[in-house]
């Protein structure tokens, strides 16, 4: 058994707990949260030496993040 | 050894799997349910990394290109749902807000046109995107349409080459990588002038 893939999967089943039951119960924590299964899931992607998905994944997560702040920065300004 | 790695990691998948849509269960705000949604799409793409092969790959890139369109059309029709119109003061000045997006763009471009192809052009897209979401943008968008336009065309040409000339297939091969890393790049850099502005 791989030692990354194992890792992997551990990860990203405690990334998955700490998104879906996120204490305190806000959307900065579950965002930040939610890097943890992202993590997981760049481990097992290593573990098969899927390179170009797991750039590809790095490059993509940016930008779905600066989506969601974005998201709430107009939230903030209009509430 | 290789068949019960594969059944270990799909049972936790399908674990992941139950609790991430428990969560979506019990979710009733909006915002909360696009942060699933992306927990989702996490757990979803474990699925078929754990096929291991070039398959998954060939199957994670395309996957990973829906997920962004749908997170980006999903955030609009949220913001315009919720009535959130009023657009945000320009918050943190730091010189890194300055000058992150030019490099990070930058660098998105330059590993897009390396990769090209479909997903060399979503990369690529992406740069461009963060660029103008980030900075602003007043460009003739008629010139980037008419460049997917020819893009898409010489695309089509590569797959007559294809068909009627196969003994040209490299050409053809890199006619259609670059022609299809321009289509995309020019579609997905659409999506970053939806902060609305003079020409858009």
């Amino acid at each position: 058994m791989n030692t990354t893939f194992i890792l992997g999967l551990a990860i990203l089943v405690i990334g998955v707990l700490s998104v879906a039951f996120v204490r305190p119960k806000t959307y900065v924590a579950r965002l930040i949260n939610l890097e943890i299964p992202a993590w997981g899931l760049l481990l097992v992607m290593l573990a098969y030496d899927e390179a170009l998905a797991l750039m590809t994944f790095v490059a993509v997560t940016a930008i779905s993040t600066f989506v969601i702040v974005r998201l709430m920065e107009w939230r903030d300004a209009s509430c | 050894m290789i068949i019960p790695e594969y059944s270990l990691g799909l049972l936790v998948a399908f674990a992941a799997m139950g609790v991430a849509f428990f969560a979506m269960m019990r979710e009733t705000d909006g915002f909360h349910r696009l942060l699933l949604t992306d927990l989702i799409e996490v757990v979803s793409l474990a699925f078929i990394a754990l096929i291991g092969t070039d398959l998954a790959e060939a199957l994670i890139l395309p996957g990973l290109v829906v997920g962004t369109s749908e997170l980006i059309a999903l955030s609009e029709i949220y913001r315009i749902k919720e009535g959130y119109t009023r657009p945000p003061d320009a918050g943190l000045q730091i010189e890194v807000m300055e000058s992150a997006p030019g490099i990070l763009a930058a660098l998105l471009v330059v590993y897009g046109i390396v990769l090209s192809g479909f997903s060399g052009g979503v990369v690529a897209g992406l740069g461009v995107l963060f660029y103008l979401l980030c900075r602003g943008h007043d460009e003739r968008f008629e010139l980037i349409e008419t460049a997917s336009g020819y893009s898409w065309a010489l695309w089509i040409v590569a797959f007559f080459i294809f068909m009627i000339l196969p003994q040209y297939w490299f050409f053809a091969v890199m006619l259609s990588g670059s022609a299809i890393l321009v289509k995309v790049m020019a579609k997905m850099s659409l999506i970053g002038t939806m902060r609305g502005g003079p020409n858009a």
